[in-house]
């Protein structure tokens, strides 16, 4: 194994989204305040708690779970697009790194990246409504696992992705409207009908729900099935990206 | 003759229809410099591109120091260095931080004496804290070249490393490719520049729509394909040319005013300097001037043409 060569393109990836903090981290910590404050400030005083958690405690783990989903995918995403477009994507190609590697290398750094931000909007939102985690180590093997499915997919679509507009399609298009509907901001029992089936049939939901189980230490949904939908999440992206890489299909010629 | 360095036996690559390389066989000798020369979409960025693992061959093989450039790319890519056709750099990072990152990428710690041995080389050390963003085109260039360095590969491709650099950039470049080859690194340049390959090969391979034509050492190809001209300066235009002159295939030029006559490259001008003095004419000047490479790729572009016509 090339064990300088993977800590070395891991830093190189580290460096780049730490080199722009504001972009990085701190626009989606605001982004995410904002969200806080409006919804769970201004709802929270109106529907106070749902099963017994403040509103704004109940919230908390989806708007973390959007975090990290967003900063991890955009974070291999936009840095291998941008290589692509660069031109410095041969300097990996070119080096004796094996596909596993150079895959590993990115999904690790945005990992790092989705919970750095993710545990700052954490920090963020406790300190209002209180730091207790019931199953940390769930909650740590969740986020963990969603991070590296949608980093495996942010390099995925950077991969195929030919304009900015492409790389921005998931999260914009996929990303953003499933988290909204998936419970992040209400519970799936107190929606109407509609909306409830919608929700259900929604996996961002069941991240979510294993997410405030993890956390709050109650859920509408066994986290069995948060959890089985993030594992079938990171070993199909992953499984997918790896044979993309490996196949060539738009990075080697 | 030693085992080349690069081995590449019926090495074709095929993009649908489009066969940017048609069953190449070449080797490359250890520490020489190799011009692979060819027009614009002769196949020559293809073919290096598989010797370095950016393009993967529909067939055949490329070996490296006797390895297989798919099945032990970890050995041979250590031992190939690409600077690409076109600069690129990361504008998040500057002139160390990139180098180290590739020599790091090859498994490679770049040693403080390695660096400061590298930025020196070209011209760079002024810059090592600067942003690459903030480089000039010259700079970025000398930069990829460094890259293509950090891990002391035994072979360097160069892919058109002087295409848009002016000249003081060149003849730069050049020497420090002179001086890479005489620490032994064997180098392949591509180009269509004729004047780069007459300047730095010692072999030249020809290349045109993704065939090698002719691989030859340099001076042995300008002896056989390129000849020499006498010019004749006359003191005064003469109308037509004495018969014995005509008889030894010499030709007006300059309306008159001169007189040219095509040899081989061994070929003597003795006979025709005697009947121009027997003639009686006022010579003015005289000069020769030997083929340059650009005339005899021109000639074999034209063989090659001719050979592909159904």
């Amino acid at each position: 194994m090339n064990t300088l060569g993977v800590r070395t393109l891991f830093s190189k990836e580290m460096r780049r989204f730490l080199r722009v903090p504001g972009q990085t981290v701190l626009s989606p910590l605001i982004t995410t305040s904002l969200y806080f404050l409006v919804f769970g400030w201004s709802l929270g005083s109106r529907i106070r708690e749902v099963d017994g958690v403040p509103y704004a405690r109940f919230i908390l783990p989806g708007l973390v779970m959007l975090g990290v989903v967003t900063n991890a995918y955009l974070n291999s995403a936009s840095s291998l697009f941008v290589m692509k477009l660069q031109g410095t994507v041969v300097d990996v190609l070119v080096s004796p790194l094996s596909y596993a590697e150079i895959l590993g290398a990115f999904v690790a750094a945005a990992v790092v990246r989705g919970l750095l931000v993710g545990g700052i909007m954490w920090l963020v939102g406790a300190a209002f409504t209180g730091f207790g985690v019931a199953h940390p180590a769930v909650a740590t093997l969740l986020l963990v696992a969603v991070a590296s499915g949608f980093a495996a997919l942010g390099f995925l679509t950077a991969t195929w992705a030919a304009s900015f507009e492409q790389v921005n399609f998931l999260p914009t298009f996929v990303v953003t409207p499933l988290t909204f509907l998936g419970g992040v901001f209400y519970s799936a029992s107190m929606a109407p009908p509609a909306l409830r089936w919608l929700t259900r049939s929604n996996p961002v939901y069941y991240l979510v729900e294993a997410l405030r189980w993890a956390v709050l230490g109650r859920s509408d949904v066994p986290p069995g099935a948060g959890l089985a939908v993030a594992a079938v999440l990171a070993t199909g992206a992953l499984a997918a990206a790896y044979a993309v890489l490996r196949s060539g299909w738009r990075l080697r010629g | 003759m030693p085992d080349p360095v690069v081995r590449i036996r019926g090495l074709s690559k095929r993009y649908g229809d489009f066969t940017a390389l048609d069953r190449v066989d070449l080797d490359v000798v250890q520490g020489e410099i190799l011009a692979l020369l060819g027009p614009n979409g002769a196949g020559k960025t293809t073919l290096i591109s598989i010797v370095a693992g950016l393009v993967r061959a529909s067939e055949g093989e490329a070996t490296v120091l006797g390895r297989d450039v798919v099945r032990d790319y970890r050995f041979t890519r250590r031992a190939v260095g690409l600077v690409p056709q076109e600069t690129n750099f990361d504008p998040f990072f500057t002139v160390e931080e990139t180098l180290r990152f590739q020599a790091g990428y090859f498994g490679v710690r770049l040693s403080p004496d390695r660096l400061e041995e590298i930025l020196h080389a070209l011209d760079l050390a002024g810059k090592r804290h600067a942003n690459t963003r903030s480089l000039s085109g010259g700079m970025k260039r000398r930069l990829l070249i460094g890259k293509a360095l950090v891990h002391e590969p035994k072979v360097l491709f160069l892919d058109e490393p002087t295409a848009g650099v002016d000249v003081r950039l060149r003849q730069q470049l050049w020497a420090y490719v002179r001086l890479l080859r005489s620490r032994g690194t064997t180098i392949v340049l591509t180009t269509h520049y004729l004047e780069e390959a007459e300047e730095l090969a010692e072999r030249v391979a020809v290349i045109d729509r993704g065939r090698i034509l002719l691989v030859e050492g340099k001076e042995l190809l300008m002896a056989r394909r390129g000849g020499k001209t006498l010019r004749v300066s006359l003191g005064a235009p003469i109308p037509e040319l004495p018969g014995r002159l005509a008889a030894m295939g010499a030709r007006l030029a300059e309306g008159g005013c001169a007189i040219d006559v095509d040899a081989p490259s061994e070929g003597s001008f003795g006979p025709v300097l005697a009947a121009l003095a027997e003639a009686g004419l006022p010579i003015g000047d005289v000069e020769t001037r030997r083929a340059r490479l650009e005339e005899v790729f021109v000639s074999l572009l034209g063989d090659g043409a001719a050979g592909g016509a159904p």
